[in-house]
């Protein structure tokens, strides 16, 4: 049936990102092309607001503001050295706005060149590539890791993976460890199945209305409220992975174990988990 | 059945795991509403970790939908 045929054409949505052209051994994809399309505009963007910055500052001004100082405010609750860190958790949020809103523009996704049956789109949403968004956990990963290390030297971040029982350590350090690269999985895999998702709706969307040509109207309209909703997860997503960014980060800077400086400060708390744990071995 | 039938009837299968998030979600999102309505001042701190607390949980159903989703697409 040739009907079914074009449905399924519009419903198909690459889970990878196609190659535009390769340069030597790189491959330029086209979420690459979203990638570096949302760092231009978010660059263009510094450069025309940071050059003339009013004290009053104008409506337009305003508008941009209003997010920075917002996250800024959330980020100066987290811990007392958010100075150190809060131009990354910003940066990440922006990025990753920019990247989800741009990803919804008409044309990203649509308008490519043909290759035999499929159409390659010139513009891909940059967060709906795996390699994207685990590029940005990589960067918050290594930001964490480097703060607990800043902070507790590398011997203090090593204990701090064996835990507080020294005889534990064979069964708590890999267990650790696990959870440090989990981080890198989830802050990942959240970020690209909400995006992919996203896209797969929309094409669902779509594909769905357009099969029923005779209401017409429907086309218009029931993507345009997914585009909405879309519109809203993009920027709580953007706003998630920025927070768990910052979690860790603060998390990494204010874990305290027992053996090394600064003993009085969680004295209470050193107590208690030793007594818990003589307790424990008491019932074994 | 052939192969594409059976992943697209392992996608169907994987999202079951949703249920499991769907549940907590609804419970976290119900807290949240209570601690709210007890003390509306509380609003500002409560935001963070629940919108925290929420990704994580959410995390675990997009898990089975990037299971799923590879499934239809990648397999």
């Amino acid at each position: 049936m040739p009907a079914q045929a074009g449905e399924e054409s519009l419903i198909h949505v690459a889970i990878k990102a196609e190659t535009l052209f390769t340069i030597g051994p790189l491959q330029f994809t086209n979420s690459m092309v979203g990638a570096l399309l949302a760092s231009a505009i978010l660059l263009v963007m510094a450069w025309v607001f940071v050059r003339h910055p009013a004290l009053v500052p104008s409506r337009v001004q305003s508008l941009i503001e209003l997010p920075i100082e917002w996250m800024s405010g959330i980020v100066a609750g987290s811990s007392s050295r958010w100075r150190g860190y809060v131009a990354l958790v910003i940066g990440l949020f922006m990025m990753i706005l920019v990247a989800n809103w741009l990803g919804l523009l008409p044309g990203v996704g649509t308008i490519g060149v043909r290759h035999g049956e499929e159409i390659v789109p010139f513009v891909r949403a940059a967060g709906a590539d795996l390699n994207f968004t685990l590029g940005l956990a990589i960067v918050a990963f290594l930001v964490f890791v480097w703060w607990g290390v800043r902070i507790h030297g590398p011997i203090g971040y090593l204990k701090e993976l064996v835990g507080e029982p020294r005889y534990m350590a064979p069964l708590m350090f890999p267990i650790h460890l696990i959870s440090e690269l989990s981080r890198l999985v989830s802050l990942s895999m959240r970020l690209f199945g909400n995006v992919f998702a996203g896209e797969v709706l929309l094409a669902t969307m779509l594909a769905l209305t357009t099969a029923v040509v005779f209401v017409l109207p429907l086309a218009f309209f029931v993507p345009a409220v997914f585009l909405g909703l879309e519109l809203l997860f993009g920027a709580v997503q953007a706003l998630v992975f920025a927070l768990l960014a910052m979690t860790y980060i603060s998390m990494a800077i204010a874990e305290q174990s027992g053996g090394h400086d600064e003993e009085h400060a969680d004295h209470d708390e050193h107590t208690t988990t030793s007594d818990i744990a003589t307790s424990q071995t008491a019932s074994a | 059945m052939d192969a594409a039938a059976t992943s697209n009837l392992a996608a169907g299968l994987a999202m079951i795991g949703a249920i499991g998030p769907g549940i907590g979600l609804g419970i976290g999102f119900s807290k949240a509403m209570e601690a709210l309505g007890r003390n509306p001042e509380a609003a500002g701190a409560i935001f963070v970790p629940y919108i925290l607390g929420l990704a994580l949980t959410e995390a675990i159903g997009i898990y089975c939908l990037v299971v799923s989703l590879i499934l239809i697409f990648a397999g």
